[in-house]
């Protein structure tokens, strides 16, 4: 049955990915020139930095691989919290469930046949990109082909197996205990608990007292740290996978492979443990899906008038009101929405009490320049996120009932202004928040501190602008009026292009700010005289760059919400 | 008014619509009929602006649909075939949300909306989200937003679908007294009982093309040609074309 059922959802998939028309034809061929485009940066990307830092910065390997074990902790993070909050939807607010439920399926079938699906769908493009920057990772140490296929077929791909399956075990919890104490609660609950073991894991394995022991330690970091790791680490796959690394890189195979076969064995168990727990709950939790979701259903009382309240008086004209409240309605009796903000707001917080507070006390112009680059990436990457998620899918989101905006009387350009104004309302704050705690330890004792911070703050303007832009126009050239939930809106074919344009986007940032910033460390270090004017042409050509783009995006984006519905 | 002049809608090299010219005057209730993707749907949705026609022009209440835009959507309502709302608004917020894109006045809205709530007994749910409501029930609250800021063209497509017999009555009613009043109305349905009841004049289309357009009157004298029944007197256009 599974096989007959996968046979017609091949079949389905290859008619969706095989369309012939033109248009379909030259959006894939683009699509895949760019994805590969892509995919080499990220070949290149591993394979330089992995250069630079055992060669230029000369880390050692086992803080290399230290901080290869934080990265992969961040993307089993992300695999397990993708799968949780989308396997919600695939496995108990599918009408496919629903329509398979009433035919001969067993329930067990269904469940793998969607967590399969699950799994694939919100995982491909990580899959890409692990694979490509495990190419330029072992291109350094120059393995050879089946090193590559071996590592990606018994590790890596098991490695993000593992964490999807334990994602589908917390979820089928998460609905034990909501029928019993109600959803809300376990929510609430469990995310605090998700959250308190995320900040273990990094207060005791913290990236920012590792680049301040780096400091302190430089240039003999390897001896110092070696035994440094907590001992609960080696329990954690993220540390298998790394010690695997370690040993090859090493050249100790025989050591690495039980780190591998570790990871298989457990993989193999928690999948095993997971077809158990569903054979035997699936189906009654998704029973109790349909409680939560009957329980949740509301009568507002019409008495009660808040200032948000539709009928309440408001200074705004008619039509911006209405739409204004709609957005805030729909977003905020959204739970996935709100609570994404939430945790993404949270994390923000993190990223920059965590820099500011960094003591960068080692005077080393080439250490200093590359930690101010990583972390202006990074917090490009935060914002970019962030744009992704909430400003990309936010005119699919209109779905259906866009007939109700495009049969009225508003101007597209109206609808297309308001959304442009609370995406980026929404955005700029917190990238100007990232710039200016990123900025924090690069200023304090400096002359030009100032002149730093404000061409940080500069920048996080037009990066937003061009964040915001970007994401709304192509959300819009993209858009998919059925999908209805944002965690999967985001997660499209559409929505990985968008993300790698911007990624792309901030890299020409780096290089634009590579010669401004060197001459600024250098000024600081060295005793150089700093010229203001390399600031300038850089912050101009940032302007003009981000402006271009911006402009491009709107104008796709407006263009696309024109379109025949 | 609604006038249809040569409008012709293409998707890709397919012809949903071909040359259709059809104008409905004041006060008229037409009934327009077809087969299963005969181009009823794409014809309304470019009367009201969601489908752009590949040639031809369309005006309502004197506006160009496309040169006018906001003019004919302001002198018009839709109800839509499905009728999906905003899950996360109520039924009284999606009235409200509707209102305001019409730019109704405050004072005015409330009692527009509690009047209309009153006529189509929705009050018990009013105030829930519409993600709870059945098909019966988004449909009522679409077709009370329609009439919110008294159109005087509306075009509604299949009406009558998911609604439980009151309120089905309560809906031909409400149309049949807008008409009275001198609304235009363009409805689209397959129930023949319900056009040959409500509408003043019933138009066919079969391939995207007019193949059938009489008043009810004539169209007693076409039934009479055939077995009595308008079933027959539609199979046999459809048929034939």
């Amino acid at each position: 049955m599974f096989f007959h059922i996968f046979h017609y959802k091949i079949l389905s998939f290859l008619k969706t990915a095989f369309d012939k028309r033109a248009v379909s034809i030259v959006r894939g061929v683009g699509s895949s020139l760019v994805f590969c485009g892509f995919a080499y940066g990220a070949y290149i990307f591993a394979f330089s930095s992995t250069r630079f830092m055992l060669e230029h910065t000369r880390t050692g390997l086992y803080l290399y691989h230290t901080f290869i074990s934080m990265l992969l902790f961040v993307l089993f993070v992300a695999v397990n919290l993708g799968n949780i909050i989308v396997s919600y939807s695939t496995l108990y607010r599918s009408s496919e469930v629903g329509f398979l439920l009433t035919k001969p399926v067993s329930f067990t079938t269904i469940f793998i046949m969607k967590f399969f699906d699950n799994f694939f769908y919100s995982s491909t493009t990580l899959f890409v990109i692990a694979f490509m920057a495990l190419l330029g990772y072992g291109s350094y140490f120059g393995y050879s082909w089946y090193f590559f296929a071996g590592v990606m077929l018994f590790v890596l791909i098991p490695f993000m197996f593992l964490s999807a399956c334990l994602a589908v075990l917390i979820l089928m919890a998460i609905m034990k205990l909501a029928g019993k104490i109600g959803f809300r609660k376990v929510m609430t609950g469990l995310f605090a608990l998700y959250f308190f073991f995320i900040f273990l894991f990094f207060n005791s394995s913290n990236p920012v007292s590792l680049v301040e022991k780096v400091n302190r330690y430089y240039p003999h970091v390897d001896e110092y740290l070696s035994h440094a790791a907590p001992g609960y680490l080696q329990y954690l796959p993220t540390q298998w996978v790394a010690q695997f690394f370690f040993y090859v890189a090493h050249q100790e195979v025989m050591k690495a492979l039980p780190f591998a076969a570790l990871l298989l064995v457990v993989t193999g168990a928690a999948f095993a443990l997971l077809l158990f727990v569903a054979h035997r709950f699936y189906y009654r939790s998704w029973l109790v899906s349909l409680e939560v979701q009957s329980a949740a259903q509301k009568i507002y009382d019409p008495s009660h008038r808040h200032v948000l309240d539709f009928r309440s008086r408001s200074v705004l004209p008619p039509q911006v009101e209405v739409f204004v409240k709609k957005e805030f309605f729909a977003f905020i009796r959204e739970s996935s929405q709100w609570i994404h903000l939430v945790v993404m707001i949270i994390l923000t917080g993190l990223f920059a009490i965590s820099v500011s507070n960094i003591n960068l006390n080692l005077h080393v112009m080439d250490v200093q320049m590359l930690t101010y680059l990583v972390m202006y990436v990074f917090g490009g990457f935060m914002v970019s996120s962030l744009a992704l998620r909430f400003v990309f899918p936010m005119i699919g989101l209109e779905g259906q009932p866009f007939w109700a905006l495009r049969s009225s009387p508003i101007k597209e350009s109206k609808i297309f202004l308001i959304k442009f104004i609370i995406g980026f309302v929404l955005v700029v704050p917190i990238a100007e928040y990232i710039a200016v705690a990123s900025n924090i330890p690069f200023i304090s004792g400096s002359e030009l501190h100032s002149t730093l911070l404000w061409f940080g703050i500069f920048n996080a303007f037009w990066i937003s602008l061009t964040m915001v832009s970007f994401n709304l126009g192509l959300g819009g050239f993209f858009a998919n009026y059925l999908e209805r939930n944002p965690i999967r809106a985001a997660s499209t074919q559409g929505a990985t292009l968008t993300f790698l344009a911007t990624l792309l986007y901030l890299l020409i940032v780096v290089v634009i700010l590579l010669f401004p910033v060197s001459e600024y460390f250098e000024a600081l270090f060295r005793f150089k005289i700093f010229h203001l004017r390399t600031l300038l042409i850089a912050g101009l050509c940032i302007s003009v760059i981000s402006s271009l783009l911006s402009i491009l995006g709107l104008m796709v984006g407006f263009r696309s919400i024109r379109r025949d519905f | 008014m609604i006038q249809l002049q040569d409008v012709t809608k293409k998707f890709g090299s397919f012809t949903a619509v071909d040359k259709l010219t059809l104008t409905i005057p004041k006060g008229e209730f037409f009934g327009f009929l077809g087969p299963n993707g005969a181009g009823k749907t794409t014809t309304i949705k470019m009367i009201v602006g969601l489908y752009a026609p590949s040639s031809g022009s369309i005006l309502v209440n004197g506006f160009d649909i496309v040169k006018q835009p906001m003019e004919a959507k302001q002198s018009m309502a839709y109800v839509p075939d499905i009728p999906f709302l905003y899950e996360k608004l109520t039924g009284r917020e999606f009235l409200y949300f509707i209102g305001g894109l019409f730019k109704i006045q405050k004072s005015l809205l409330h009692d527009r909306v509690a009047e209309l709530i009153d006529h189509f007994e929705i009050g018990l749910w009013v105030d829930k989200r519409t993600e709870d409501y059945s098909q019966g029930m988004k449909q009522r609250i679409t077709i009370a937003a329609a009439l919110l800021h008294h159109p005087q063209t509306i075009i509604i497509d299949e009406p009558m679908i998911g609604l439980d017999p009151r309120s089905a009555k309560i809906v031909r009613d409400t149309l049949h007294k807008q008409s009275q009043n001198g609304t235009s109305i363009l409805m689209s349905t397959h129930s023949l009982p319900v056009a040959e009841e409500l509408c003043d004049r019933i138009g066919i289309i079969n391939n995207g093309k007019l193949v059938f357009c009489d008043t009810r009157e004539q169209l007693q004298l076409d039934k009479a040609g055939h077995d009595g029944k308008f079933e027959s007197v539609f199979l046999d256009v459809t048929k034939q074309s």
